[in-house]
């Protein structure tokens, strides 16, 4: 098939993005090989899909931007995987990502950053921000990510690409390699919001291999509606601060502006714990990451440290040489709020905040309100380096993403506009397994907002 | 501070993580900063008692109780010298030299 040879030609064409960690030859070969058996009837032949690292492929290594996998193959593969061979996708190699999915800039993957498509000195966002970088540079149609605090709707935002993130349990996470499980799940990121919309579709349903995704049909892609009236979308005051970057609120006031001349009602609501929301899930994710990241030990998975003495000597060595600088903080931050004595003190008090920032959500889509609409990041993609010394300032980038997570409700960030050049992001947060909701409203949005234009 | 560089070797050895001297000084500085920007929960107030959210299905449902077979990393061929047919091959036993007696 010649599209398998324009898809990996397409691959080649970016790689001064560093956002593809296959190499090219495996890359070729496999995809030859792939659309010699692709299925001529399934939904999505013979479209490339890119894979973030951390989602388990039988073709390619399985990394997650780590030394302590280098080389890594996966003896099976995600379900996601498996549905998306089922309809005809070719699987277009593996993404570059932060190590284990932690970060917001891909600086922390152990094999180098990915590079904004639009401007070489800043970062694609993160952790999936080399499947973003590869939409964005139409290398691909679509990519999967996965999201923990926003890891598929930033990079998409700074790309200037759709991304989503599906309500917890819409996805299988079988062969996603876990970071905090009551947070993790599978996202989509495409060029347009039916691209991304129709691989989440393909991906999600009932998985007897994982427990903790729910049993229900795929999701069943909407039509796109002809207004959006009828629709109440909420402004949570927030998500809208006063040092809200201008150009941000530009893009994001205009985006409101144009939903209402579509018919949507437009009222502001107000989500009282947000505040709390970037600390709580920097208490809840490393903790959930320290006990996954365990099984790193240099005996089941990966390259093992040289010159230990014993067993202890060498789980210590392996990991201490294996992990990057971002995965060892959260390990420790992880693992010392749930040592003994800071356990209530921190674990406790987060996960109840948590109840009370998904009561918040659940309190405004009680009052009528059908969707929230927020700034998907407070600012466009930042450079290099800038955030890379002070972690609470990286994490921060997460503020307006991370509560979707803990609330485990479904969300999409598509374009609504250019700061001097760099895109900007606007999300809609839906309820919990409304997912077709939240995709009319996005396709409604995405046919009248000037997306590269400046706001 | 909200930690000193023992709470972080402590913590490093309950992680079963190896942490570099030089490391340490930055370490012990980040650590304290994450900590005391995450204490900020403790001024919250509102949600003792709380029962704490996860979300996912309220129920975890069963899988048959069957066995499946467990996909190897590596075929059976590549765990042993010899391979064939299905069987590991292993020398016959009259080829055993029996261990000298002393």
């Amino acid at each position: 098939m010649t599209e398998a040879k324009a898809a990996a030609d397409r691959l080649v064409k970016v790689k001064r993005l560093n956002a593809l960690l296959t190499p090219v030859s495996e890359l070729r070969k496999s995809l030859a090989e792939q659309a010699a058996t692709a299925r001529p009837t399934g939904v999505l032949y013979g479209m490339p899909v890119a894979v973030k690292d951390n989602i388990c492929t039988l073709e390619f290594t399985t990394t997650c931007g780590s030394k302590v996998l280098e080389g890594y193959r996966s003896p099976y593969e995600a379900t996601a995987i498996t549905k998306l061979k089922a309809a005809g996708a070719l699987i277009a190699g593996k993404t570059n990502c932060d190590e284990f999915a932690m970060g917001s800039s891909t600086e922390h993957s152990a094999y180098g950053r990915s590079i904004h498509p639009l401007d070489k000195t800043r970062v694609p966002g993160g952790s999936s921000g080399g499947s973003a970088a590869l939409v964005a540079a139409g290398a691909v149609p679509a990519a999967l990510g996965s999201e923990t605090g926003g890891s598929v709707r930033q990079p998409a935002s700074f790309c200037g690409v759709v991304g989503i993130k599906p309500t917890y349990g819409r996805v299988s996470r079988y062969g996603l390699v876990a970071f905090g499980s009551s947070l993790d799940q599978i996202g989509a990121l495409g060029r347009s919001v039916h691209d991304a919309a129709r691989v989440l579709s393909v991906i999600s349903g009932r998985d007897p291999k994982d427990a903790t995704c729910e049993d229900r049909d795929p999701l069943r892609l909407p039509t796109v509606p002809e207004s959006l009236q009828g629709f109440v979308i909420g402004l949570p005051r927030e998500y809208f601060p006063p040092d809200l970057d201008p150009a941000v609120r530009r893009a994001c006031d205009r985006a409101v502006r144009l939903m209402k001349e579509q018919g949507a009602a437009v009222r502001e609501v107000s989500l009282p714990h947000t505040q709390f929301a970037v600390p709580t899930y920097y208490v809840i994710a490393p903790a959930e990451a320290s006990s996954n990241l365990a099984r790193f030990d240099g005996v089941r998975y990966g390259p093992r440290a040289e010159g230990a003495t014993d067993v202890r000597d060498l789980y210590r060595r392996t990991r201490g040489e294996g992990f990057g600088p971002e995965v060892r903080r959260r390990i420790l931050v992880g693992t010392y709020v749930l040592s003994a004595g800071y356990y209530e003190a921190y674990y406790r008090r987060a996960q109840q905040m948590r109840a009370l920032i998904a009561q918040d959500f659940r309190n405004a889509f009680d009052r009528g309100v059908d969707l929230l609409f927020t700034p998907t990041t407070p600012t466009p993609a930042f450079k290099a380096g800038e955030k890379l010394a002070d972690p609470v300032s990286m994490y921060l980038s997460d503020i307006f993403t991370v509560t979707a997570n803990l609330a485990g409700l479904p969300a999409i960030s598509l374009p609504v506009g250019r700061v001097k050049g760099l895109p900007v992001g606007g999300q809609f947060i839906g309820q919990a397994f409304l997912e077709d909701e939240m995709l009319e409203a996005a396709y409604a949005l995405e046919r009248v907002v000037p997306a590269t234009e400046e706001a | 501070m909200s930690v000193t560089p023992d709470d972080v070797l402590r913590i490093a050895r309950l992680a079963e993580l190896e942490v570099d001297e030089d490391a340490l000084p930055v370490l012990v500085e980040q650590m304290s900063r994450i900590l005391d920007y995450v204490a900020q929960l403790s001024t919250a107030t509102g949600s003792n008692g709380l029962r704490p959210f996860v979300p996912g299905p309220d129920a975890i449902r069963f899988r048959p109780d069957v066995v499946n077979p467990w996909p190897l990393a590596v075929g059976p061929d590549k765990l042993a010298p010899a391979f064939k047919s299905g069987f590991f091959v292993v020398p016959k036993l009259g080829q055993f030299e029996e261990p000298e007696a002393s």
